[in-house]
């Protein structure tokens, strides 16, 4: 994965480096560097020419004005051969032939100019000495030439100016021939002298020392200047020169291969490139072709997430209209199970009321027949008309119904059997009311409630729970009326006290506890039923759950009661010990929040509403 | 009414249970002219007062705090087996009404509030059968319980025509099981059979069998029925146990164990009521107050019924 994502990026890093090596190869040669030290090369030349031309007039000049043209050449040279030497367009590091040669030349340019630097001192000690000595000669020879005889001494003059413009001849030349012939007129004057004063002869002596150091002095200076011209500069520069030209051909002939391996290398770029682009626009109609699809599917995604959002939607509804339904089922199951109590609680003093009413309803027939009896016999007795046997009669008759029906025992059968009857009635009357006050249909959603009266009504309607096998042992605090839905509350009273009643098996006790509490109010139902696992615990108010068999409970009473305190801001905790009991805490608080309001509306209605 | 002549021997003795003295107050009022009658608030009391004193009815409440009204009839019936047993009550859920059919074996159901009329018949008639079956008892040890020839078959009404197969199945090859998904197939079925109990579901073909059981009990007493179905109602069961005398009620799905038994006690129980006619009066149905209409169907068929009698008085 990693490694096929690198490649390419390798390739191409790789192919940037040969292309930039190919470059950088073909561009090594810089012919403007190149003709930069050519032009050095031919200035170091011209220079060299110059400095030579400059000592040499320099040698044959007697006054050495030159000095300052010789100062401003060696600093040119200097500059030139710095550049040689180094920095940019030095020639040294190209070739090892030509870094000797070079150095050859330099050293050999060195020696040159310092050797340029020496020859004005020894030049010009040089030329005084040949000054001093040129001039000493003309001097000799007019002292030779007094001392001469007479008769020689036309001779001897003659023979002295010729050496005389002999030795200003060798003076001025540069490189002077003519010592031979300064050598023969000396010899020749010397001749002369045979017979001649002991003066002349002395002179003459003097004569041959001042041209024989004339002599001397100007070879010294001939030889100095030829020991500068002599250095090897110009063919050790044209050497170098070579060695440069050849080096540089090789660079002309390595780039130009570099050249032509870059023109491959373009070659095969621009094949690799062209491969690419054929690939990239396959890949591209590819592309077109992918996205049109996705395009086209998205489209048909669209109205697929179009309707499947109706049918979650549609589903949700469902979910919702079925959970309405549950909840409504529950409240139903509810209603049903406290109808069946109710029911029994109504038809049982109903039975026997009716059963009573019945009873004294047919009494009342034979109590009328005795009535008649008896008042058919009273008016008997009262008509002056009415003969013995006939009174005797009736009161026998009376008398006899009277015995039948016991009158006494039966007024007070009947009076208890209509008391029983007034009993049931306002027992029915008490359970109606009751009813009543439990849904509170006649009161406000919100309301301010007694929470005692509402566990009172929930009591007395699940009462045929607990009638007779759970004692109720209640424990109110004084209490403040709080804000809530009452008929809500009691329905979560119902439903905990069902609860509790189911849980207990046989007899038991059901505690309740009222009490203020910060803010508002609590109750606390304890019952000593069956408990729960701590599993069945965490669980029972989640909707759905149930630990009645099923069809038995819908597993939502819990959730319902837990949906009611919540909407009420309120608490619910439950704590339970399995086998001993549960309790249900709760806590109410005083006053509703205003949006609570609202929440009841869309709470459920409550049990009988 | 036939009790009249027979309260005159020696007062039937009736008891009667309810949490409520008034109610008893009542009963007393109704009752103790024409019966020796007793009275207890509760279930153990009435137990207690059984244990001394055998009766020929028990009326009782079913719901009483500590016992149940089903529980006490249970608990009566093992006590006193010929007591009749009567359940009045204010409301009860399908459990309890099954609850007392198989477990009570309970002769009416009534509810509250009753008509003085209609408890005083129930309860007369109650007394008749007991006092009848009571000469029986003493004399049944001695009668021969094997009887001769084939068993008798039983049927199965039920629009599932599964199910005659699974009762097959569960009862084994030596009891013999008709079907029968409509009424009539039922009736011809009965008529050229012999069969002892009839397994049926409350609606077959969408026409309750209230009528066709109660008008088979009525005139064949012998035939036994069970109530095999998952459509409970209470006032379906009520109407059963009233009208049709129906010995069982059970619902799917079918516990092979538990139907079994009940169809084998059914068939035991055919067997009783062909060898001792006396007791037919306990499983007397109440006729209905207004007769079923006589749509043409079930009406032919209630005729048909009527006449299977002389099949059947000419097996006997």
């Amino acid at each position: 994965m990693n490694l096929r994502r690198l490649l390419p990026a390798l390739l191409v890093g790789v192919a940037i480096g040969v292309l930039i090596f190919l470059l950088r190869m073909t561009q090594s040669v810089d012919s403007e560097l190149h003709l930069q030290r050519l032009d050095n090369l031919q200035a170091v030349n011209t220079l060299d020419v110059q400095f030579n031309r400059v000592l040499t007039q320099a040698h044959v000049a007697a006054l050495m004005t030159e000095g300052d043209e010789r100062a401003v050449l060696t600093e040119q040279l200097g500059d030139v051969l710095d550049k040689l030497d180094t920095g940019k367009q030095s020639l040294h590091g190209l070739s090892p032939e030509l870094d000797q040669a070079l150095d050859e030349f330099l050293d050999t340019i060195k020696d040159k100019v310092l050797l340029g630097l020496d020859f004005q001192a020894r030049t010009t000690q040089d030329n005084q000495r040949l000054l001093n000595s040129a001039s000493s000669v003309p001097v000799k020879v007019d002292a030779a030439v007094a001392a001469a005889t007479p008769a020689v001494r036309a001779k001897a003059r003659d023979l002295g100016d010729q050496l005389k413009a002999q030795v200003v001849q060798l003076s001025v030349t540069p490189s002077p021939t003519n010592q031979s012939d300064i050598h023969a007129l000396v010899d020749a004057l010397d001749q002369l002298g045979a017979g001649q004063p002991a003066a002349y002869k002395d002179a003459m002596a003097q004569l041959r020392f001042a041209a024989d150091d004339v002599i001397q002095d100007k070879g010294e200076l001939v030889g100095t200047l030829r020991k500068f011209l002599d250095r090897p500069t110009g063919p050790q520069l044209q050497k170098v020169e070579q060695q440069y030209s050849a080096w540089y051909a090789a660079q002309v002939a390595i780039a130009g291969k570099y050249r032509l391996a870059l023109v491959a290398y373009a070659a095969v770029l621009l094949g690799v490139l062209g491969w690419l682009g054929l690939r990239l626009r396959g890949s591209y109609r590819d592309l077109d072709r992918a996205n049109a699809g996705l395009t086209r599917a998205n489209e048909t995604l669209e109205a697929q997430v179009e309707s499947r959002t109706h049918d979650l939607s549609a589903a949700l509804q469902d979910l919702r209209s079925s959970q309405a339904q549950l909840v409504q089922s529950e409240k139903m199951a509810s209603l049903g199970q406290m109808v069946a109590g109710v029911a029994h609680e109504i038809n049982t003093p109903l039975g026997y009321a009716r059963s009573n009413t019945e009873i004294v309803r047919n009494s009342l027939a034979d109590v009328r027949g005795l009535c008649l009896a008896q008042q058919k016999a009273l008016s008997l007795l009262a008509a002056p008309d009415a003969s013995e046997a006939e009174i005797a009669t009736a009161m026998e008759e009376a008398e006899a119904q009277s015995q039948a029906l016991s009158p006494e025992e039966l007024m007070g059968d009947l009076h208890g059997l209509l008391q029983d009857t007034d009993h049931g009635l306002g027992q029915i009357s008490e359970l109606v009311s009751s009813l009543k006050d439990f849904s509170r249909v006649d009161r406000s959603r919100t309301d301010l409630f007694g929470v005692n009266d509402g566990i009172d009504s929930a009591l007395k309607i699940c009462q045929n729970q607990l009638k007779g096998r759970v004692e109720v042992i209640k424990q109110y605090g004084e209490l403040p009326q709080i804000e809530c839905s009452p008929s809500q509350l009691n329905q979560v009273f119902l439903n905990l006290f069902t609860n509790a009643a189911q849980a207990i098996d046989g007899n038991g006790r059901i505690y309740v506890h009222t009490l203020v509490e910060d803010g508002g109010v609590g109750v606390r139902i304890l019952d000593t039923g069956c408990g729960m696992s701590e599993d069945v615990r965490s669980r029972i108010f989640e909707p759905f759950f149930t630990t009645k068999p099923v069809g038995k409970g819908t597993g939502l009473g819990l959730s319902i009661v837990f949906r009611i305190i919540e909407e009420h801001g309120g608490r619910i905790d439950v704590r339970s010990t399995p086998g001993k009991g549960s309790e249900f805490v709760i806590h109410l608080p005083l006053r509703q929040k205003r949006s609570v309001d609202t929440a009841h509306e869309a709470a459920p209605a409550a049990v009988a509403a | 009414m036939t009790s009249a002549s027979n309260v005159t021997a020696a007062k039937a003795r009736v008891l009667f249970v309810d949490d409520e003295p008034r109610v008893l107050t009542t009963m007393r009022m109704l009752f103790r002219a024409h019966y020796e009658v007793y009275f207890a608030e509760g279930g153990p009391q009435a137990l207690e007062l059984l244990r001394k004193q055998p009766v020929d009815v028990v009326v009782s409440d079913q719901r009483m705090p500590g016992m149940s009204g089903i529980e006490l009839l249970r608990a009566a019936r093992e006590l006193n087996p010929n007591a009749m047993r009567i359940l009045l009550t204010g409301y009860s859920d399908l459990n309890a009404i099954i609850g007392s059919i198989n477990e009570g074996e309970i002769f009416r159901f009534v509810n509250k509030p009753w008509s003085n009329e209609d408890l005083s018949t129930t309860v007369a008639r109650a007394v008749t059968a007991a006092r009848a079956s009571a000469a029986l008892t003493t004399r049944v040890s001695e009668a021969p319980a094997v009887p001769a020839g084939p068993l008798p078959a039983v049927l199965v009404m039920d629009d599932d025509e599964r199910v005659p197969a699974q009762i097959q199945a569960i009862l084994g090859s030596e009891c013999r099981v008709f079907g029968a998904t409509t009424m009539s197939e039922a009736v011809d079925l009965l008529e050229r059979e012999h069969i002892g109990v009839v397994i049926s579901d409350t609606r077959v073909q969408d026409h309750p069998v209230v009528n066709l059981i109660g008008t088979l009990k009525q005139h064949h007493p012998e035939l036994v029925s069970v109530i095999l179905t998952e459509r409970a109602d209470a006032g379906a069961a009520i109407d059963l146990i009233n009208q049709g005398q129906i010995y069982r009620f059970i619902t799917k799905p079918i516990i092979d164990n538990a139907c079994k038994i009940t169809v084998n006690s059914a068939l035991k129980q055919h067997e009783r009521l062909t060898h001792s006619p006396e007791l037919h009066q306990r499983y007397e149905v109440a006729q209905t107050a207004e007769p079923s209409p006589p749509t043409s169907g079930s009406g032919r068929l209630l005729d048909r019924i009527r006449s299977l009698r002389s099949w059947v008085t000419r097996r006997a």
